[in-house]
């Protein structure tokens, strides 16, 4: 069972997220900002994250950023969601695996998650 | 940020932050004071969340930083579709001139220290000189007390002197309710959705504003493709006009010759008159003549409620008036509003801002009735209001003609206007029909003309495809002001055939 790392400041989404990846048969943590993100990163290494833009306290570029400096993170993919152009994202943050834009559709979500673990899945063999 | 003005006592001048919300920095005489903390109230779909988010964005286009802080609103995501239909909706502000981010989690966990330690975190993180907390209500629920929340106010205070923010706290919540934190803030803005008969209208109004006489009172407004559009209450804008009255002691021309002769020269500038008559009666063509006058040094502006501008050149060009050059050379322009589901003020502002910028000194206000339609929930202020754009118009030194309707076509009673015409108009040309023998004659004569003489006796006149003629006296007729005059038989006309009106 795959754990997948939902970081968003608003939690209707967080819950949405918690939901339907807990049905499609996901561990699911939750974190409410990137500070928050780093600590259950440091607690439980998840094999996904999804992660939003703008948050309070540290936000998305910065937990992306931090996420890049310890080795052990770095071959963790992290999923960027946002209601900004992925064109505003990608100059704010490198290293993201995929991005999903907000507002998005279920299908959207879980086919990305699984193209992404499919990839690190790969990658891995 | 601009400069508010100095204090009576000579203090330093009150850094203010314009919201470049269209007309409400007028209300506000300038903006909001730097680090002052605002409360926007009002219901579900009154506009709070729009006004909050186009003040960020222009405060954004101004090279300033903004936080908006939602709590349980609805997700940034719906917001900025929403927003994106507004044309102050720029996505390229976002997330470094503008940063959204929700608290309500850290509020849920942390409470009320840990959220206004978010709100200090936020504004130092993104150098915002411009906080909006977007669900000032939970935060007040999330309270243990009224005095925990009253603390909250008290904290956030402290933390906006010291970064030089200012916030704008947007709230539900009835209009009748008191809420203490009232007392504490620098100013409180309500918005109201009202219904007028079946006709619905937004107001806003500044409840309180420390340090600022503001437009007081409630003033409409609109949600357009523009965002929040505020229309300043023409009688509350303009209580005392923008400049002195010159009194000029100069004439208008009117276009007619033989009017200009009646009225000692033409109409005394920077003067208004009402010209008043039966549907018909010529009053439009009279203002075309006036308008036909307008040059480089007199621009015109005609403002009319019922005819289109096509209509309009049309009916000129059939009376001789040739309205597409002056048009074209910047000297004149028309202003066409149908008086359907319009504001007053917003009628009013337009007007005036058409005059100010077309430095216009030939004004045509086709129409008074157009303006008392639009009013006519609320009869009370059509008076006023009249009053006060006239008090305006004549400190700008415009000579304006209105036009008003008589109700009866002909007959010994005339019925004008239900306003106090005094106050609006010093001259006042009354055009009339008369039956004289199974045709209709057109009267025009000046009624009254403050401080000046005039010709006041009957004229007929004509409206020809050389535009108005103006007769002998109408001597011949008796009883004439009854509307019922007998001719003469040796005083009619010998060219009576040929000096049969034109039928418009």
């Amino acid at each position: 069972m795959a754990t997948v790392l939902v970081v968003d400041d608003e939690f209707g989404i967080v819950d949405v997220l918690e939901t339907i990846l807990t049905d499609e048969g996901y561990r699911v943590l939750t974190a409410c900002n990137g500070k928050q993100g780093l600590v259950r990163l440091a607690e439980q290494k998840p094999d996904v994250v999804l992660l939003d833009c703008m948050m309070p306290i540290l936000g998305g570029d910065g937990m992306l950023h931090a996420m890049a400096a310890v080795p052990g993170y770095q071959r963790i993919p992290v999923i960027m969601m946002s209601s900004l152009g992925e064109d505003v994202i990608a100059e704010r943050c490198k290293g993201y695996a995929a991005f999903l834009h907000k507002p998005f559709r279920v299908a959207a979500v879980l086919s990305t998650v699984a193209r992404v673990l499919g990839r690190v899945a790969n990658d891995a063999a | 940020m601009a400069a508010g003005p100095i204090g009576a006592a000579g203090q330093a001048p009150l850094e203010r932050v314009p919201t470049g919300i269209p007309g409400l920095d007028t209300v506000l005489r300038g903006g909001l004071l730097k680090a002052g903390i605002y409360i926007v109230r009002g219901e579900p779909g009154a506009g709070k969340t729009i006004l909050g988010n186009q003040f960020c964005f222009n405060h954004a286009a101004a090279g300033h930083h903004a936080v908006y802080v939602t709590l349980m609103a609805e997700t940034h995501d719906r917001m900025m579709q929403h927003m994106q239909t507004m044309s102050f909706f720029e996505p390229a502000r976002i997330p470094d001139g503008l940063y959204y981010v929700s608290g309500f989690r850290v509020l849920e966990e942390d409470g009320i220290t840990g959220f206004i330690d978010l709100l200090w975190r936020e504004i130092r993180t993104h150098n915002a000189t411009l906080l909006v907390l977007d669900g000032l209500i939970v935060t007040a629920e999330s309270s243990g007390s009224d005095r925990d929340f009253r603390k909250f106010i008290h904290e956030l205070q402290a933390h906006m002197a010291i970064e030089g923010c200012t916030a704008l706290l947007l709230t539900d919540g009835r209009h009748d309710d008191y809420h203490p934190e009232y007392t504490m803030v620098d100013g409180l803005i309500e918005l109201y959705d009202v219904l007028f008969g079946t006709q619905a209208e937004r107001e806003l109004e500044v409840r309180k504003l420390r340090g600022t006489a503001a437009l007081r009172g409630r003033h409409s407004f609109r949600i357009t493709d523009e965002g929040i559009v505020v229309y300043p209450r023409i009688e509350a804008l303009l209580a005392r006009p923008s400049a002195d009255d010159q009194w000029p002691d100069e004439r208008c021309a009117t276009g007619v010759n033989q009017l200009d002769a009646m009225l000692n020269g033409g109409i005394p500038r920077a003067t208004t008159t009402l010209v008043l008559g039966a549907s018909g009666s010529g009053k439009t063509s009279l203002g075309l003549h006036f308008l036909s006058q307008s040059s480089a040094q007199d621009p015109g502006l005609f403002f009319g409620f019922y005819e289109t501008p096509l209509r309009l050149r049309v009916k000129a060009a059939g009376i001789g008036i040739k309205l597409d050059g002056l048009i074209e050379q910047g000297h004149l322009e028309i202003l066409w509003h149908p008086p359907t589901e319009d504001i007053l003020d917003a009628l009013g502002n337009r007007l005036l801002e058409a005059v100010r910028r077309g430095r216009v000194k030939r004004l045509v206000i086709d129409g008074l009735l157009g303006f008392q339609e639009i009013a006519a929930d609320r009869p009370h202020r059509i008076g006023r209001f009249l009053t006060a754009l006239a008090n305006e118009f004549r400190g700008l030194s415009v000579t304006t003609f209105y036009t008003a309707e008589t109700r009866n076509l002909i007959g010994g009673v005339i019925e004008g206007p239900t306003i106090g015409l005094s106050t609006i108009a010093e001259n006042l040309i009354l055009l009339r029909y008369v039956e004289i023998r199974s045709q209709l004659r057109r009267l025009i004569s000046v009624v009254k003309m403050r401080d000046s003489d005039f010709d006041s006796s009957l004229r007929e006149f004509r409206i020809m495809s050389t535009g108005i003629e103006l007769a002998h006296t109408f001597d011949s007729a008796e009883a004439i002001l009854s509307g019922f005059p007998q001719l003469k038989t040796e005083e009619l006309p010998a060219d009576k055939a040929a000096r049969r009106p034109r039928v418009k």
